[in-house]
């Protein structure tokens, strides 16, 4: 006989644990995948029936991504198609880690920017009683609603006048108008589930603006702040029509792009490609990492008292 | 192309105000300027190993970026709209017409330097770079589809020669399925991809069949003439005898290449530069089985014949109507599309001998590395040269060649998903070249 | 200066926190969507350079007359609609977990963030090789479940092929919804569960009156974004399928890629984007006005 309590949690732990697993499979699942094709070579990886584990892992594909130097390329040092070697990787491999750097640089200066921007404008347009912040919102909203293919020759051409071509400059400036809009969004949101009493009681006090902002608003918004630094560093990282149009050569592309090469390159190697996929998911994963406590088990809603 | 309209003139005064800017920063002063060459991300070694000693050789220096092949056209199109300061380029042949009428490209036809390698090239490749009369670059790389069989498949079903007829390849197939030797044996990669216009190509080719008659008028719904028998042929391979998959309209010819790799066909189609990574041990398990065979014929054709196809270097018009960039640019398509300081055809040399691009040179097929590459990764030569000598350039290329292409696309897959006839495809076809050739 | 006489303290205030982002915008925003407005009026064809006729509203017309449109419009339909579903359910799911306190949930939420972090390059690529009907891991996991009997066509089926497209993209995007959820879900007073509590409602009951409803700017939130980037979807549709098979997968924006660089047509590919950038517009207005409160409403 088990007493009702402890069977009502022995059911809860047992629903959770389930649903865990599943979401745990789902999501972690394909890329485990990725990482153990990242560690098989191209014949292992089109055996029937597949090879979920590999069967003799190789750090081939790691090494020739780390080990790759950007060397000037002469009739000597090229690489060529090698029998004697188990190996067959394509040329450009030394591109990845800088396409790495630029990627991890580009997000995260339009996470600041947007941390700096989004965060004043959304104060302003959520809380403070101004004439037009309907209309502001919309406004900025609906710079976002046309599609990206129809924006990017005029882009270039923007960018091109600017002599920006192949800038990281050109990729912020870019990817802060990809996701202020919706980082603004995000930030009213949850602006607005803030009770108006703080912020008359703040006003009342005679602070200024910025300072309400500064104590009373940002730490209790702390979770939609990150969510939103979160979201303006992942859509930079994985932008790519963009990033292809904007930059012309390793000096600012930024990751997908390179990847790209490697696929459509015709002398393709999927396991190369999955493994620089693995690389190209553990940056923002370990920085996600260090922030999601603010989310998950962040501030929670005893702060906001009713 | 008159800048009468606001459009071209917002464009160009964009060109013109970075051009004044750009000079401006360099003071005026006459400076070697980088040449630009932009190509697609493939052989980028060997281009820059050869662009190293380019740039030794003539003290030039050279601003190589590349795009992935799939993105090349949209990359390359709205720098080319926004007029980015390109010198050479890389072109396939089927967007010639659309880029000459563009004004994207310069004829040649006025540079003996370049011109004169047009003796040392095969025929049809020199073809592929006319349009209306005018030549428009030189060629480092020129192939065919070839039909290639697995060697093991083969004689475990005890099949001693490959197939020389469309039927042969039928009947071949069925015993190899019978066998349980392969479930499909005959791989075709029929998905929407920028190859399916050469694979339709040459097996419309090797039926006797054509899609365009000699004054660019569509014959591809001509039951006698055109690729009706052909659209027939690949919908009973894929639905009556099952000897081609029906997910076939989603391999692309990157994933066909794995799956020939790993000894799953019999029979593909494949460009011949393929031979080179399928006979690789590094890169596919059926390494040294892959051999090819003369393209099958239909009942109509009378030899076995082939789609061929090239990829050029093409000028820019301003970089040939500039004094300055004119020099560098034309030094620059020579040493790559012709011969380099050392008197030879090294750029095509290597791109054969390190990943199995053919060329278009003809001089150059007697060498004996070209030779022994050929020994070593496809058998031998003798079926790769005789086919070359057949091979026909597609005759669907014209100024609305891209618009067309989607029509044709989708036609081919209704008919490889048996949702519409092989005659009502080929009609739609037809249908869509008479409109756009008309407006 | 002037204009700002006549303002408010906190008027003043308000514009100059908020003009720093219209600065951003308008820089790089306006000139594009200007241009692109422009070009859609205009009967532009690359490969026809010397001959630009103002069209006014005739590639509009156009556009609504050709049936291929229409079947843009419908593979668009039946994809955002399955793709916004999905995820929003999902998201809704994952977020009530992590909602709860339970060892490992720290790990969970961070695992949650791969599929985020994955390019959508890398997701496309993986998820057709998983889909690939030869030595896909789809059909093997299946076979071995005994859920089918041989290896199957997935992406390559036209019936299957908006679906198995729409799985990637859910995947995806799942998590990004998950945390907004997330958030709004933290912002939801503990006061009214214990309310709640107080009068006698169990779980379920709390999940719908308390719950859901607080959830409305969460939902709003996921909503809008969702539909916003579902509805342009491009990147995976490039990679996995070109619009194929046959037209299974060819939704606007794919039309307005063709139309553009394939087939040169600038002016006709600049009037799609509009016509699709109006039809998100007003939907995300419609989720806002229904959700939305406070100001929005």
């Amino acid at each position: 006989m088990i007493a009702p309590r402890l069977r009502r949690r022995l059911g809860r732990g047992l629903l959770l644990g389930f649903f865990s697993v599943l979401l745990v499979a789902y999501v972690a699942g394909p890329v485990a995948w990725l990482v153990s094709s990242s560690l098989q070579t191209d014949a292992q990886i089109t055996a029937i029936p597949p090879n979920w584990l590999p069967p003799e892992p190789t750090l081939a594909n790691f090494e020739a991504i780390f080990g790759a130097k950007s060397e000037v390329v002469t009739y000597e040092t090229r690489r060529q198609g090698d029998p004697a070697t188990t190996r067959f990787l394509p040329s450009g491999a030394e591109n990845l880690l800088p396409s790495l750097a630029n990627s991890f640089s580009v997000g995260l200066w339009v996470a600041l920017l947007n941390l700096v921007l989004s965060v004043t404008a959304a104060y302003a347009i959520a809380v403070i009683p101004f004439r037009g912040r309907r209309g502001a919102l919309y406004a900025i909203l609906v710079t976002r609603v046309i599609p990206d293919i129809a924006l990017i020759v005029p882009l270039f051409l923007l960018v091109r006048a600017l002599g920006l071509v192949n800038t990281q400059t050109a990729l912020v400036t870019t990817y802060l108008a990809v996701t202020i809009p919706f980082t603004i969004f995000i930030l009213i949101s949850y602006f607005e589930s803030i009770p108006a009493d703080l912020y008359r009681a703040a006003r009342v006090d005679g602070c200024s603006h910025v300072a309400a902002l500064r104590h009373v608003y940002l730490p209790l918004a702390l979770p939609a702040v990150i969510a939103s630094l979160m979201f303006a560093f992942l859509t930079s990282w994985n932008e790519f029509i963009f990033a292809l149009i904007l930059t012309q050569n390793v000096a600012a592309q930024t990751l997908p792009i390179v990847i790209s090469g490697f696929v459509m390159d015709f002398t393709t190697s999927f396991s190369f490609v999955n493994a620089a996929g693995v690389i190209a998911i553990v940056p923002p994963v370990v920085l996600a990492m260090l922030f999601e406590r603010y989310i998950v088990s962040g501030l929670t809603a005893g702060a906001v008292k009713g | 192309m008159t800048k009468s309209t606001r459009f071209g003139r917002r464009a160009a005064l964009a060109g013109s105000a970075a051009a004044i800017g750009a000079l401006a920063a360099t003071g005026g002063r006459a400076q070697a300027r980088p040449i630009n060459f932009t190509a697609w991300s493939a052989a980028v070694d060997q281009v820059k190993s050869h662009i190293s000693a380019f740039e030794k050789a003539t003290g030039n220096k050279v601003n190589y970026e590349n795009f992935p092949w799939a993105q090349y056209r949209t990359s390359v199109v709205t720098r080319l709209v926004g007029n980015a300061p390109m010198d050479v380029l890389w072109v396939s042949d089927a967007w010639l017409p659309e880029f000459a009428e563009a004004g994207w490209l310069a004829p040649i036809d006025d540079i003996p330097e370049l011109m004169k390698y047009n003796a040392d090239a095969a025929a049809y490749c020199t073809n592929s770079m006319v349009y209306k009369a005018k030549q428009y670059g030189l060629s480092y790389y020129g192939d065919h589809m070839s039909f290639v069989y697995n060697t093991e498949l083969l004689q475990k079903a005890g099949i001693s020669a490959p197939p020389t007829t469309w039927d042969e390849v039928v009947q071949q197939s069925l015993r190899i399925k019978q066998g349980g030797h392969a479930e499909y044996p005959l791989l075709l990669a029929l998905a929407i991809d920028t190859w399916l216009v050469e694979f339709m190509s040459a097996m419309v080719f090797s039926n006797g069949g054509r899609f365009t008659d000699d004054r660019g008028d569509a014959v591809m719904a001509d039951a006698a003439r055109g690729a009706v028998s052909t659209a027939q042929w690949l919908r009973d391979a894929i639905h009556t005898h099952k000897i081609v998959s029906p997910g076939a309209v989603e391999t692309t010819e990157i994933n066909a290449l794995r799956a020939i790799g790993a000894g799953q066909a019999a029979f593909a189609i494949v460009p011949t530069y393929r031979l080179r990574a399928l006979n690789d041990p590094s890169q596919a398990s059926a390494a040294g089985k892959i051999r090819p065979a003369l393209m099958p014929r239909g009942p109509r054709a009378t030899a076995s014949t082939t789609c061929g196809w090239i990829r050029f270097f093409g000028m820019t018009p301003g970089a040939k109507a500039d004094r300055a960039r004119r020099a560098p640019a034309v030094q620059f398509m020579e040493f790559f599309g012709g011969k380099d300081n050392t008197g030879s055809y090294t750029l095509q040399k290597l791109l054969l001998t390190d990943l199995g691009l053919p060329f278009c040179t003809l001089p150059l097929q007697n060498d004996a590395d070209v030779k022994s590459f050929w020994e070593k990764w496809a058998g031998g030569s003798a079926v790769i040269s005789q086919q070359a000598a057949s091979a026909q350039k597609k005759d669907v290329v014209a100024p609305w060649f891209g618009e067309w292409n989607e029509t044709s696309n989708q036609a081919w897959q209704s008919v490889f998903l048996a949702r519409a006839t092989p005659e009502a495809a080929t009609t739609a076809m037809a249908r869509k070249w008479a409109e756009l050739k008309k407006g | 200066m002037q204009m700002f006489r006549g303002l408010s303290y906190d008027e003043r205030n308000a514009w100059l926190l908020v003009a720093p982002v219209f600065a951003v915008l308008v820089a790089v925003a306006l000139y594009p969507i200007a241009y692109s407005f422009y070009t859609s009026l205009y009967d532009i064809v690359l490969t026809r350079p010397w001959r630009r006729p103002f069209v006014g509203t005739g590639n509009y017309e156009r556009i609504l007359a050709d049936p291929q449109f229409w079947i843009a419009v419908q593979r668009t339909t039946v994809y955002t609609l399955v793709t916004v579903a999905a995820t929003t359910i999902l998201a809704l799911g994952v977020a009530l977990l992590l909602n709860e306190a339970f060892p490992g949930r720290r790990l969970l939420s961070a695992l949650i963030l791969l599929p985020w972090a994955t390019p959508s390059i890398v997701n496309g690529l993986m998820w057709k090789w998983i889909y690939d009907p030869s030595y896909g891991l789809l059909n093997a996991l299946l076979l071995k479940l005994g859920m089918i009997e041989r290896y199957t066509v997935w992406l390559g089926d036209p019936a299957k092929t908006l679906f198995m497209i729409a799985n990637a993209a859910v995947w995806k995007q799942m998590p990004l919804a998950a945390i907004l959820m997330l958030v709004t879900m933290k912002a939801i007073p503990a006061d009214l569960y214990r309310a709640a509590r107080v009068d006698g409602a169990n779980a379920f009951q709390r999940f719908i009156h308390v719950t859901l409803p607080a959830l409305k700017p969460g939902f709003m939130l996921v909503l809008v974004y969702e539909t916003m980037i579902s509805i342009r979807h491009f990147d995976l549709f490039l990679i996995m399928t070109q619009g194929g098979p046959g037209d299974a997968s060819y939704t606007l924006s794919w039309q307005i890629y063709v139309e553009t660089f394939r087939s040169l047509k600038f002016g006709l590919g600049a009037a799609l984007s509009y016509i699709l950038a109006m039809a998100t517009f007003l939907l995300s207005w419609m989720f806002i006005r229904m959700l939305g409160r406070g100001m929005e409403k």
